[in-house]
């Protein structure tokens, strides 16, 4: 009889399930995988070290192209741990803000999941219908910082500027009459909040529609139905966090568990999973849009009653308002000292914690009293969650490995960093 | 306890201290910074920015740090409210008449004024009112002004009064109408002037040729050595892309303190001048072609070992570094020949085997402001090399009696116990050594040039100042070493120090006359003062001999050499002239066939050797101008192509290593100071004086654009100033 | 009775027409897209484009060469050398950003004293051969001429905000 050898397979790098750049090597025996070995690495671009080169602020719009689909959540990460070193209290209006954008980032990645993941594993309408509502999300990313995916707006201090009290409309063109226009136009009469809002009264019933194509769809249930079960101890043991481990039924979730900002203030449902199958962490996270879209209208409730600056008043560590660098000579001084060497950090250490899309996103820094970090770890929950691969994929067939990275969210700006 | 001492509390923790020291001294060595301004530890104390207020126990006010002495039982608090309180609100005034110029000011970025706004002052103004306004001040080519930035700490005019010792700057008026000026309107001319814009802790008084090229940032610093004399001062060179912006003295108590001359601050722009040779040429039928390395040093080693041995001369320059020399030599010693020189500028050699084994000051250059009396012969001090002139000032100060004697009276500024003057130097010695030689035992030749000579009252007061102190020191200048008689001198200032107890030196050429020496550039001598079988001909009869190859080392022959247009005429009759320098000139392209450009200091790696001894190497800083390579990766591979054994050198370190390996006991004892007493014949006896000018000394000074319009260069070349 | 429910659905595909319920109603909707390039989405006015150098309406650059956009640029993109102009004031005698290298933070803008470099909202730029990544001052001050009005309208309206 012939002598009978496990078949080794490369999946990726350049595969397009493969959500970017990742090359797995794949044992197989027959069309069941033995082993999966992912290699990481192919997107690293040192970003840590990067940091260390860099006074505290010029690292932040490195820190949007981490995990470049949950863009101001990495930042938040970033900036709550330079605050907790310089130990400033940011202004209330400022901590709305962040959280509103934070949930809108939440969905921003949650959409980009739906849709992805959807089309790896055959539902290509899901994608079409994500992207639909991310632009409109993207408008406001846009709107608020200049840019739809890069934003650089959390500041340790606040946020760089307070939320536009107008949005930009869509032009008449040859293609749609003024009254076409003026419909379109409609929700964009107002400003940034009633943006939000009016997409808040409406994403619940694009929910729904996702929901409908997909949760009791029966190919999507054949493809994620008991596929990468993992239970809830494993889940821990494996340091999953995020979806991944809401999906096998623990409850934990730093926005309740360690509230940040004004978290505390918020009314949200944490949604566990049951089976801790590919299934469930797909119901987790789409009861977390709907979850992320609660928050988002209590921010923006709050945030039309009250004004107030978005900025501590402290100089010494945010750039004054443009006036007065221009007018007095203290804010000029501050103005070119914090744009040139930027401010000095108290000697010390902090870890801070942010409930990302994916998971715990930490960033660890620490400060030896100079104006740029001695040290920055980054803590990518997608890291963790992809070290578990070869555990997940074992026993399934190939095409469910599609399926496994789908539901692991996987982005390698932040795992390769 | 000695009584000198107390015991005071600085933030809490006990120190000592001692009595009558100012409390920012002891705040400074716990580690305690108080902010300031007009305080600096070279300076007097003025007290006049009133920054450095702290708190002290039972004092009825915040007091000045730097102006308050300590006493016994003190507690003095640099960080309580109240101090902060005082110096936040002291910067606040500071900042009410400062114009909102960070953005076009050259200080913007290491300026005192700035770092301590964002350390100490308040992040905004309540100043709304409206700002005086100063008008500028031409201070010459060197240092430009912004006078409405001056906060008036007045350590410029401290500067001039204490360490320059010529008052070029002053205050007028009061308050409100506080101006820092020269009293009528003229330019700073001091040779240490420019010391100024370090001092200034705004951006009033600013580097005047770097003026908004470049951003302290931006620019990377490198530890140079300068190359303008034989002190070799330490320095920072500032380099932005390879490009070297400014010079700023990098502080070593030993030799240049804090301080730096104008000729070293500023020389280096001479590296960027339009004159430098980009490429290796070759003189083809009389017309210059460039040719590549390859071709130009193939060429011109096929030179060289077609000439006979003895026909082959190389003239260096004393500024070349250590490991230039030290190549040079051993290719000469590959060839054959003696002829190897680099005292360009020296007229009489008859002496030269009693020439000690490398030219020292005599002393350590810290130590002569110990000294109770120093004569100098026939030496610009203040010119050839202003470091020492400034100890010599220190010196004097402290009660040091000065004298000179000179061709002509100079000013200075300290007091001159004695100057004699006149056009022989040698003849002022025999006077004063006439004086004090009464007693003692001189070398035949001596004595007998002393016989029935009768001093002149000077000349008395110079050996009595000389035999009475403790601690004396006489040094030659270049003037007695470019004298035509400057056997006989040294020979009679030497007899004088050895007559009364001083210590004897000279203020050798270049930067590296010692490092010269030690490797052997030398016709009578080779490495480690061995002498050699049969001396070569000396620079000066090499500009009178035929010869089949000469070889220049980074010199002009018009400028660098005594009787330069004589020199230049010589070698357009020569067989095959080969300059390596980084310029070219007129007279280098009338009478070479081949020029190789080479890196100047700033461009290559190496040592130099100064006037005490003191081996200083430094990395290159700056990227070479066009071809230009490091004269010793130049000299390295004309080594290998000639055949020179063990010449693969990777680095000018290991050819440092190699000398002191030669060297060896040699270069340890190398500070010694053992010159013969002994006399030359009489050689030419018609002196004339060589005086070059102080911004004239090197191809890179000459060349120093800021440098050439100040008032001691346009008063050297005769422009009417 | 819920089993019997259930296979009905099964059998009859209950789920999946209506999730083409879905599709079919969203079919009918007019569409999201837009015909680029004659019709563009909305852009906001701090949208952060390519660079553009400005003057003072008196033709005068705004740029005084104090390299604070230099120092603070994350990516070193910016390139700048500053010397005496012909009237004796501070000026760049090159102003260089790569736009290879460029990240689009702001940063640049955010540190301008005297608001001369900014980022446009213009985004619809293209190189063709090597080196036109470059920005040079020229092509910097060409921007900012062309699209003045637009520029100072943008800036105009963001001002309350900064």
């Amino acid at each position: 009889m012939a002598e009978i050898q496990n078949f080794t397979m490369n999946f990726g790098p350049q595969h397009p399930a493969a959500h970017g750049v990742l090359r797995l090597v794949l044992e197989m025996d027959g069309e069941v995988i033995q082993k999966a070995d992912p290699h990481v690495g192919l997107l690293h671009r040192a970003t840590e070290k990067l940091a260390e080169t860099k006074p505290y602020n010029q690292s932040v719009g490195y820190m949007d192209r981490l995990d470049y689909v949950s863009m101001m959540c990495n930042e938040h990460g970033y900036v709550l741990a330079i605050e907790k070193l310089l130990g400033v209290s940011v202004p209330l209006r400022a901590q709305y803000i962040r959280v509103m954008f934070d949930e809108i980032t939440r969905v921003l990645n949650h959409l980009m999941w739906l849709g992805a993941h959807g089309l790896d594993i055959g539902a290509m309408t899901m994608f079409l219908y994500c992207f639909r509502e991310r632009e409109d999300l993207m408008d406001c990313y846009e709107a608020v910082s200049g840019t739809r995916m890069h934003a650089t707006y959390y500041r340790p201090g606040g946020v760089y500027r307070d939320l536009p009290d107008s949005m930009p409309k869509y032009q008449t063109s040859k293609w749609r009459s003024e009254k076409e226009i003026s419909k379109l136009n409609r929700i964009r009469e107002g400003s940034l909040l009633d943006f939000i809002e009016a997409f808040t009264d409406k994403f619940p019933g694009c929910v729904d529609q996702y929901e409908t194509l997909l949760t009791d769809n029966r190919i999507w249930k054949q493809r994620t139905v008991n596929i990468a079960v993992v239970s809830p101890e494993r889940a821990m043991q494996l340091g999953f966090t995020g979806p991944m481990l809401r999906g096998s039924g623990i409850e934990w979730d730093l926005r309740k568990k360690q509230p940040y900002e004004v978290y505390s203030q918020m009314d949200f449902d944490i949604p566990v999973g049951v089976n801790g199958d590919c299934y469930d962490r797909y119901l987790v996270r789409v009861e977390e849009m709907r979850q992320s879209n609660r928050i988002i209208q209590q921010c923006v409730a709050w945030l039309r009653e009250n004004a107030g600056p978005v900025m501590v008043d402290d100089h010494k560590v945010v750039a004054p308002t443009r006036l007065e660098m221009k007018d007095d000579m203290e804010s000029l001084i501050h103005h070119f000292k914090l744009f040139t060497e930027g401010y000095c950090v108290p000697e010390g250490e902090a870890y801070a914690a942010i409930e990302h899309p994916k998971g715990e996103f930490g960033v660890y820094l620490i400060s030896d009293g100079a104006n740029k970090p001695y040290r920055v770890k980054i803590r990518a929950p997608g890291f963790a969650h992809l070290s578990a691969m070869s555990e997940m994929v074992e026993g399934h067939m190939l095409s469910d490995v599609v399926a496994v990275i789908g539901t692991q969210d996987i982005v390698f700006g932040e795992v390769d960093r | 306890m000695s009584d000198d001492k107390v015991t005071i509390e600085v933030d809490g923790a006990e120190v000592e201290a001692v009595k009558g020291q100012m409390l920012i001294e002891v705040t400074d060595r716990v580690g305690a910074y108080v902010p300031r301004f007009c305080y600096h530890e070279k300076l007097s104390v003025a007290a006049n920015c009133r920054m450095c207020l702290v708190e002290v126990e039972k004092g009825p006010k915040p007091l000045p740090a730097c102006a308050t002495p300590v006493m016994d039982g003190m507690k003095v608090f640099t960080k309580s409210a109240y101090a902060i309180g005082a110096q936040k609100a002291t910067m606040e005034f500071l900042l009410i008449n400062h114009p909102l110029d960070c953005p076009i000011c050259d200080q913007g970025g290491e300026c005192e004024l700035q770092d301590l706004a964002m350390g100490y002052g308040s992040d905004v103004s309540r100043y709304n009112d409206r700002k005086r306004v100063v008008k500028d001040k031409d201070l010459g080519p060197l240092v430009s002004t912004d006078m409405t930035r001056c906060i008036h700490c007045t350590r410029c005019v401290r500067f001039g009064e204490e360490i320059a010792g010529m008052p070029e700057l002053g205050t007028i008026g009061r308050a409100e109408n506080m101006r820092i000026s020269t009293f009528i309107e003229k330019s700073v001319d001091h040779e240490m002037s420019a010391n100024i814009i370090d001092l200034c802790p705004v951006g009033a008084l600013n580097n005047k040729p770097y003026r908004y090229s470049a951003r302290a940032w931006e620019m990377v610093q490198r530890a140079a050595i300068s190359p303008h004399d034989c002190v070799g001062s330490n320095m920072h060179a500032h380099v932005l892309r390879g490009r070297i912006k400014r010079m700023v003295p990098h502080a070593n108590e030993e030799i240049n303190e804090t301080w730096l001359s104008d000729r070293d601050r500023f020389g280096f722009e001479g590296i960027y001048s339009s004159d430098r040779l980009l490429q290796p040429r070759l003189k083809v039928d009389g017309e210059w072609r460039d040719i590549d390395w390859e071709e130009a040093l193939q060429t011109l080693a096929d030179k060289l070992q077609a000439a006979a041995a003895d026909k082959v001369g190389i003239l260096a320059s004393p500024s070349s570094t250590l490991e230039e020399a030290r190549l040079l030599e051993r290719i000469a010693a590959h060839l054959g020949t003696n002829n190897i020189d680099h005292r360009l500028r020296q007229l009489d050699f008859a002496d030269q085997e009693n020439d000690p084994l490398i030219p020292t000051l005599g002393c350590s250059i810290a130590e002569l402001e110990k000294k109770d009396a120093i004569l100098m012969v026939g030496s610009d001090v203040r010119r050839e090399a202003p470091i020492i002139a400034h100890r010599i000032r220190k010196a004097s100060l402290t009660g040091a009696k000065v004298c000179f004697a000179d061709q002509e009276k100079r000013p200075y500024h300290f007091d001159v116990e004695a100057q004699t003057t006149g056009e022989d130097l040698a003849d002022q010695l025999i006077g004063i050594l006439s004086t004090v030689s009464m007693d003692a035992k001189l070398p035949k030749s001596i004595a007998a040039m002393c016989k029935g000579v009768s001093a002149s009252e000077e000349q008395g007061r110079i050996a009595n100042a000389l035999r009475n102190a403790e601690r004396a020191q006489v040094v030659i200048g270049h003037n007695a070493l470019r004298h035509p008689r400057s056997s006989t001198i040294r020979a009679l200032a030497a007899a004088i120090a050895d007559v009364c107890g001083a210590d004897f030196g000279v203020i050798s050429e270049g930067a590296n006359a010692a490092g010269a020496h030690l490797a052997g550039l030398l016709p009578h001598r080779g490495p480690a003062g061995v002498p050699r079988k049969s001396a070569g001909i000396d620079a000066v009869k090499m500009n009178a001999r035929d010869l089949d190859v000469v070889v220049l080392f980074g010199l002009e022959p018009d400028q660098d050499v005594v009787n330069g247009a004589d020199a230049v005429e010589h070698l357009c009759s020569q067989e095959f002239v080969v300059s390596m320098s980084p310029y070219k000139t007129y007279a280098l392209d009338s009478c070479a066939n081949l020029q190789l450009p080479i890196g100047t200091f700033a461009e290559t790696s190496g040592t130099f050797v100064n006037c005490e001894g003191r081996w200083q190497s430094f990395g290159g800083v700056a990227t070479p101008v066009g071809a230009a390579r490091p004269g010793w990766k130049v000299l390295r591979v004309l080594a290998n192509l000639l055949g020179v054994e063990n010449t693969k050198y990777q680095d000018s370190v290991e050819i440092r290593d190699e000398l002191q390996a030669v060297l060896g006991d040699a270069a340890v004892e190398s500070n010694g100071n053992s010159f013969n007493a002994s006399t030359s014949a009489a050689a030419d006896s018609t002196p004339r004086t060589s005086t070059i000018p102080m911004y004239e000394v090197d191809g890179i000074v000459r060349r120093a654009v800021a440098l050439q319009l100040t008032m001691e260069a346009r008063r050297s070349r005769g422009e009417p100033v | 009775m819920s089993k019997i429910k259930g296979y009905l659905k099964t059998f009859l595909l209950w789920e999946l027409w209506q999730g083409l319920s879905v599709t079919l109603r969203n079919f009918f909707r007019p569409n999201v897209t837009v015909q680029y390039p004659e019709e563009k989405t909305p852009q906001s006015y701090r949208f952060r484009g390519l660079h553009a150098l400005r003057r003072y309406p008196n033709g005068e650059e705004r740029c005084i060469a104090c390299k604070l956009c230099e120092a603070v640029c994350p990516a070193l993109a910016i390139t700048i050398e500053s010397d005496v102009s012909d009237d004796g004031t501070r000026r760049t005698s090159r102003y260089d950003i790569d736009l290879f290298k460029c990240i689009y933070c702001g940063f640049c803008e955010e540190a301008c004293p005297v608001d001369a470099i900014v980022e446009t909202r213009i985004h619809e730029y293209h190189m063709e051969a090597p080196g036109e990544n470059i920005m040079t001052k020229d092509k910097l001050l060409a921007v900012g001429d062309k699209f003045d009005a637009m520029i100072s309208a943008d800036k105009a309206a963001d001002a309350k905000y900064r």
